[in-house]
């Protein structure tokens, strides 16, 4: 009962004045909806990273020669390592029966493709077998992806991303018309179903050539293959990947004792990875805009002081009149949390729609995460209590006949 | 057993390099139903000793004891709790607040007890109308003259129906006629049971009471009962 009546009289206070309230909430509002635009900026790169790594779906993982590097010490083991083999691809089917598809798969980035006058550098080509387009998440759109037969005598046949389309191709259909691959002649035969871009990182912007032609033309990839594997389903992964495990390093003579001489890769580890990284820049950056915040808590200390100090005569009524120290202490200490409260509420709103443009500006998309609201809803009210309760301790403390004193 | 016993209190503010003794051993008694003024030069200690017995300050030393409770040595809170149910304060500068309506000045005390809204309506209402501002109820003070606006204080004193009435020149801001008319109303709250202890330096005004304190440098210098020929009542000479 008595609360509310005291709610209702810093409410109040707040609204008589104005000017100071927008000022105390501008710097709250700054505070957290930095430190709300980057969490839910990070939130997004996870998600839209983790939406990214699903073309390699729950069930599938990449056999390489490096796979994920944590260290430096990692790094310089696996420069060590052999290169795969592509007749491990055939020792992985056999030995493997958990393994539903397996394909090799290579790829190239110090490429030029033309046709016509059109000139794309840096596309990244693609050999891969023919059943690739079965195990990633690569979708045909029109046309028809190479052929086993294909792949086997070299066809030079060529299937391209829609980004490939729309800048070599402009008002043309592709399927028929033949481009070059660094000057090499190939047909266009097939065009994926747009991916959609990320990140620096145009999924799109990509050719697919059969394994064996892009041998031909660019030498055995060494250290570049690896191998895709589609395992028979999410559950029989762990087994999968133990089943390609002994076939390799049998094939490879690893000793019983030693590690593996070779990586696997799963969208999960990747994540794992991810999250590391983004760990680490979440601390930073949540650092950086929690001196923000602290300029906030700091505006509403000293805005909080003035008002205790301009209100000195006010607080002196109210003690002359039986209110108690708690009474004063929880209206100056509604005060500071109404108002960062507030100003919490409206930095959540502006921070998250500032994330998602910072975030759509990377090309990524997002949901407004809830720990974005929870952690701003429980720092707006921290920040209210910690930088309102010495303002409001001073009122509570003051000397009834020195307050009513005051000019 | 009388409702305010001070035991030689002294209340000394410490200057730094100079001690200012405000009260030098004050010893009074006042019984319920007592209509008190208090006179002296500016700067006697009237206003520290209306403090003292308000229970807005603690003595620095002697005892205080109101009804028979010794407040000398309470905590704020517990003279939080006695100035809002026992003590009814007017201020010579009426000391209200400035963008609150009447009814809410005058509400406040209530809320502070936590007392119900049906409560805190009837009691400000009757205490307004027990000063005549039942249609002022809704005014703010800048829209009220002086006068109302110490009949709003008057009925913020009232409200919680205290053992005692305490006036710091209460005509002090005001001119002669509404000075007059506050007075009366004192006289009319004292009729109806109150006590009041008024200070003032009008003799004119102090003659409302039944009896005048003189203070001079602390102390108390006389204390007589207003004789029957001089004292007003109503604003005549009976
Ligand atoms: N807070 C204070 N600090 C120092 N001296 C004070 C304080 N309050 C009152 N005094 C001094 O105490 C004396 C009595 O003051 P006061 O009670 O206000 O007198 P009066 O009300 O009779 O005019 C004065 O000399 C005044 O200067
Ligand atoms: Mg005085």
């Amino acid at each position: 009962m008595i609360f509310w009546e005291i709610f209702k009289m810093a409410a109040n206070a707040l609204r008589i004045n104005r000017m100071r309230t927008i000022l105390t909430l501008l710097g709250v509002i700054i505070g957290v909806s930095s430190v709300i635009t980057i969490i839910s900026a990070l939130d997004g790169l996870e998600q839209s990273i983790r939406a990214e790594l699903e073309f390699l779906g729950p069930s599938t993982f990449i056999v390489a020669k490096m796979g994920i590097i944590r260290s430096d010490e990692d790094f310089f083991e696996a420069l060590k390592r052999k290169p795969l083999k592509y007749e491990y691809v055939k020792a992985i089917e056999e030995g493997c029966d958990k393994c539903v598809k397996v394909a090799a798969s290579s790829s190239a980035f110090d490429t030029e493709i033309k046709y016509r006058n059109n000139k794309l550098r840096n596309v990244q080509v693609r050999g891969s077998e023919y059943n690739i387009i079965d195990i990633i998440d690569f979708e045909l759109g029109q046309g028809r992806f190479f052929t086993a037969e294909e792949d086997l005598t070299r066809r030079h046949v060529v299937f391209i991303g829609t980004t490939i389309q729309d800048e070599l191709f402009p008002g043309v259909d592709p399927i028929g018309k033949s481009l070059k691959i660094n000057n090499v002649k190939y047909e266009v035969i097939g065009i994926a179903k747009k991916k959609g871009s990320s990140f620096n990182d145009d999924a799109d912007r990509v050719v697919f050539v059969p394994y064996h032609t892009f041998v031909k033309q660019f030498g055995h990839p060494r250290g570049r293959m690896s191998i895709f594997v589609k395992a028979n389903s999410v559950e029989d992964v762990p087994d999968a990947m133990d089943q390609v495990r002994n076939v390799l390093r049998a094939r490879r003579h690893v000793a019983y004792e030693k590690k593996d001489d070779f990586g696997i890769v799963t969208a999960d580890a990747v994540m794992a990875v991810l999250n590391d990284i983004t760990k680490f820049l979440r601390m930073g950056l949540v650092g950086v805009s929690s001196i923000a915040l602290i300029v906030g808590g700091i505006i509403i200390m000293n805005i909080m002081m003035v008002s205790v100090t301009e209100r000195t005569r006010e607080i002196g009524i109210r003690k002359s009149i039986g209110a108690r120290q708690k009474d004063i202490l929880m209206q100056f200490l509604y005060e500071s949390l109404i108002q960062s409260l507030g100003g919490g509420a409206i930095g959540i709103a502006i921070g998250v729609i500032l994330g998602k443009i910072l975030i759509s500006l990377m090309n990524f998309d997002m949901t407004p995460s809830v720990s974005a609201i929870i952690v701003g809803l429980t720092i707006s009210t921290g920040v209210g209590l910690f930088f309102g309760i010495y303002p409001a301790m001073k009122a509570a403390k003051m000397q009834p006949v020195k307050a009513l004193s005051y000019e | 057993m009388s409702l305010i016993e001070t035991k030689d209190i002294w209340k000394t503010y410490d200057m730094g390099k100079i001690q200012v003794h405000a009260l030098r051993g004050i010893s009074i008694e006042i019984n319920k139903g007592d209509y008190i003024a208090i006179m002296g030069p500016s700067g006697s200690g009237k206003s520290t000793l209306m403090n003292l017995v308000g229970c807005l300050d603690t003595p620095s030393k002697g005892e205080y004891y109101f009804t028979g409770n010794r407040v000398s040595q309470m905590e704020e809170d517990e003279l939080a709790t006695i100035r809002n149910k026992e003590i009814g304060f007017v201020f010579q500068t009426f000391n209200l607040m400035p963008r609150a309506t009447a009814f809410h000045n005058v509400e406040l005390p209530l809320i502070y007890n936590g007392s119900s809204k049906e409560d805190r309506d009837e009691k400000t209402r009757k205490a307004l109308a027990a000063v005549d501002l039942t249609d002022r109820m809704m005014h703010r003070p800048n829209e009220l003259s002086g006068g109302q606006r110490q009949r709003v204080a008057i009925a913020r004193a009232l409200v919680n129906e205290p053992s005692l009435i305490l006036a710091d020149e209460p005509t002090g801001n005001l001119d002669t006629k509404t000075g007059l008319e506050i007075m009366q109303l004192f006289s009319r709250l004292h009729k109806e049971g109150n006590t009041i202890i008024i200070v003032t330096h009008e003799r004119d005004v102090a003659t409302y009471a039944d009896r005048i304190l003189f203070i001079r440098d602390g102390q108390i210098e006389s204390d007589e009962l207003v004789s029957t020929n001089e004292k007003k009542i109503n604003g005549t000479i009976i």
